[in-house]
């Protein structure tokens, strides 16, 4: 009996803060009115769906693209960083806090630094102006490359971390046993760590990219004409056009969206590896 | 085997019976989604159709002024407004105070919680609409919005308190013509001017190439540069209408088309760094922007108190007029006290105060005098600079405009149904978000 009264805290939380709430925002989903005209009302209003998912098709693409583009770069640069925490790092819990140290100021804050940062004369691109690098007019804020680099840097402590974690859990000697059987550098890494770090990489893939589709402060702050995200998109129907129903219905798409690419990720890594994600790590 | 046995001792049988006895684990499931599904029921009666609805369907006809604004004031007010809207002072141990609300608590023995945390209409409305629709109390007495939308909707929907028309005095004697009985709010049964302003274009004078006087510099790169101008997302669709001659008040579709056509012809020429929202400032003062729309206070604090070569222009066509109101929400805790401070600031001497702070335009006649003997007295004073900065605000047209000035303002449009905001948003809003 004792296992289902511990179940009962986190899953009456998941009820009330997840599941109800779901449930509330697919219903919204199905209203229509306006606030001018009395209200909303349930109508089984598929058709908020339908104008939601042919007015912002675009929005939609550009935030997927941004977020492979964004996870790869993410992976990218998370991989060997991690790679070598694991293996050759001394004192591993100094990197892994230096690595979560930007956690510790707000995700607004940071992106507002970035503004400064990136400024057309600020502290990178003024010096290589001054020095002819670059012409007068070139700049990297309020382009679709400010967004990335913000997104990417945003959720790079998301990638790292569960890359770290799995990585570390790998054991040495299966290297050694490698370089013993004549394997060199490459195909030690190649054939024996990067298919054990796999339930790594999903979990970091999964923790980048899902967030990453839908974040919108990057693109407002860093972006320009032609960066929008559905983010920015549900945001503005949620508080400009006072449209709740559609947000509600681009949001539910977003989700069924994210959930459908999800599991097909997950079928092309192999359903074991995923139940080694989520159980194994015990 | 013979089939008697197999039917009682096989496995597979005595499996088949006992699978369907009630076990533990499956009361547990069946508890599990009967809660579920209870409480979802009862959420869904319970919000059912009335998200938004709030109070009465027909504006402040639900309300009884005795009802609301009877007894006596209370002894805190909570006023939220936006940044940079109340004057400053510092006292002698480097605190940073509001003298107007100093002297008030004075003069009334009330205590005004003063926030300013309102940063957009939008962001504001957005918060404080779940509260109101569900009839709690908002947490503040006063709050401060733009004419447009969003007072429309809170008007409409009842979300807002009808002001007694008794308890304002001052406002009576003192408010200009412009503040009495406008047009988006007659009789002006639920606000009261704060302020009002202008948006028009701020020039970084040293970034552009001549100068700019028309709404057309702003699509020319050859005058303003490739990626250097803002654009106030929310105000330009009123703003490049009157620059196209049309008056926005009685707009259609056909006119909207119009602006829009044009400010897609300018996304194009590829002048436009981004859209705006109350974070433009920054950047023209940071050398990001040449030129951008902008709040006419907002230019002229820069260049006159922090020195910023920065100009405010009101192009040929005109410049959008827009009235910041004070409003009460329902729920508030101390209607009378509020009206008691918002009546408060139209006394000219306390205006005065506001104003040669915050630099916008005043809804109070006199202030333009009282303006000039203090600085006068300043002069006196032997602060002659500070004289200077107090001239020039009480000669600035965009604080105390005359007749000329005025006739080339105009306000902005305002939606009275459902619909017009969509066809205006489908209009507009493409241009900002693709």
């Amino acid at each position: 009996m004792v296992p289902y009264y511990l179940l009962s805290p986190g899953g009456l939380f998941l009820l009330l803060f997840f599941l109800i709430p779901l449930a509330l925002m697919v219903y919204l989903s199905l209203k229509s009115g306006g606030l001018l005209s009395g209200g909303f009302s349930f109508s089984w209003e598929f058709s908020n769906y339908s104008s939601a998912l042919g007015q912002y098709r675009p929005q939609f693409l550009r935030s997927l693209t941004y977020s492979v583009i964004v996870t790869i770069a993410a992976l990218l640069l998370a991989y060997p960083m991690t790679y070598w925490i694991a293996f050759y790092a001394k004192r591993k819990s100094t990197w892994l806090l230096l690595i979560l140290l930007p956690f510790f100021v707000s995700f607004v804050i940071r992106t507002i630094q970035w503004k400064f940062i990136l400024g057309d004369n600020g502290p990178i691109i003024g010096p290589l102006k001054n020095l002819g690098l670059l012409s007068d007019d070139f700049r990297v804020l309020a382009t679709p490359f400010a967004v990335v680099a913000g997104i990417t840097y945003n959720y790079l402590p998301f990638t790292a971390l569960p890359l770290y974690v799995a990585l570390e859990r790998i054991d040495k000697s299966l290297i050694e046993a490698a370089k013993d059987l004549y394997s060199s550098r490459w195909e030690s890494f190649y054939k024996v760590v990067w298919p054990l770090s796999l339930p790594g990489v999903f979990a970091a893939f999964l923790l980048t990219f899902v967030p990453a589709t839908g974040d919108y402060v990057n693109s407002s702050l860093l972006g320009g004409p032609g960066t929008t995200m559905i983010g920015n998109i549900i945001q503005e129907k949620f508080l400009v056009e006072l449209d709740y129903p559609e947000a509600a219905a681009l949001s539910v798409i977003l989700m069924i969206v994210m959930l459908v690419l999800a599991s097909v990720y997950a079928r092309i890594l192999g359903t074991e590896d995923v139940e080694r994600a989520a159980g194994a790590q015990a | 085997m013979n089939k008697r046995e197999r039917s009682f001792t096989d496995p597979a049988a005595m499996q088949r019976v006992l699978g369907h006895r009630l076990t533990r684990r499956s009361m547990l499931k069946g508890a599990g989604y009967g809660v579920a599904g209870l409480s979802l029921a009862s959420f869904l009666a319970a919000c059912g159709g009335d998200d938004g609805g709030g109070g009465s369907a027909a504006g402040g006809d639900g309300f009884d002024i005795g009802e609301i604004y009877a007894g006596e004031a209370g002894d805190t007010v909570n006023f939220t407004n936006w940044p940079f809207y109340l004057d400053q002072a510092k006292d002698k141990d480097g605190n940073v105070f509001n003298p107007s609300l100093k002297q008030f608590k004075e003069e009334s023995g009330i205590t005004v919680n003063y926030e300013d945390t309102i940063n957009s209409n939008e962001e504001f409305f957005g918060k404080i609409q779940p509260i109101l629709a569900g009839g709690d109390d908002p947490g503040f007495d006063i709050m401060v919005i733009t004419n447009g939308r969003y007072f429309a909707i809170l008007a409409e929907n009842g979300w807002v308190y009808p002001l007694d028309p008794n308890r304002r005095p001052n406002f009576d004697a003192n408010a200009t013509t412009w503040a009495k009985d406008p047009f988006y709010d007659p009789g002006n049964q639920f606000g009261m001017a704060w302020q009002s302003g202008v948006t028009g274009i701020g020039v970084n004078r040293k970034m552009v190439n001549g100068e700019v006087t028309k709404l057309d510099d702003l699509a020319n790169p050859d005058k303003v540069g490739r990626g250097l101008v803002g654009m106030l997302e929310f105000d330009m669709p009123d703003f490049v209408m009157i620059n196209l001659g049309i008056d926005p008040k009685t707009s259609g579709p056909d006119e909207w088309k119009e602006a829009a056509a044009w400010l897609q012809m300018q996304k194009e020429s590829g002048t436009v760094r981004a859209y705006y929202g109350n974070d433009y400032l920054a950047e023209v003062q940071s050398g990001n922007l040449s030129a951008s729309m902008a709040w006419s206070g907002d230019i002229l604090y820069s260049e006159v108190w922090l020195l910023y070569d920065m100009g405010f222009v009101v192009p040929e066509g005109g410049a959008l007029l827009w009235i910041d109101n004070m409003m009460i929400p329902t729920g508030a805790k101390n209607p009378v006290g509020a009206m008691e401070v918002m009546d408060f600031y139209y006394q000219p001497k306390v205006a005065t105060m506001v104003s040669e702070w915050v630099l916008y335009m005043t809804p109070v006649d006199g202030v333009k005098e009282l303006i000039t003997k203090d600085a006068d007295q300043a002069v006196e004073d032997g602060y002659k600079g500070y004289a200077n900065k107090l001239y020039q605000t009480a000669k600035s047209d965009y604080l105390f405009p005359d007749e000329e000035f005025i006739s080339h303002t105009s306000f902005g449009f305002d939606p009275k149904t459902d619909e017009e905001i969509e066809e205006w948003d489908s209009i507009f809003l493409p241009i900002s978000q693709s």
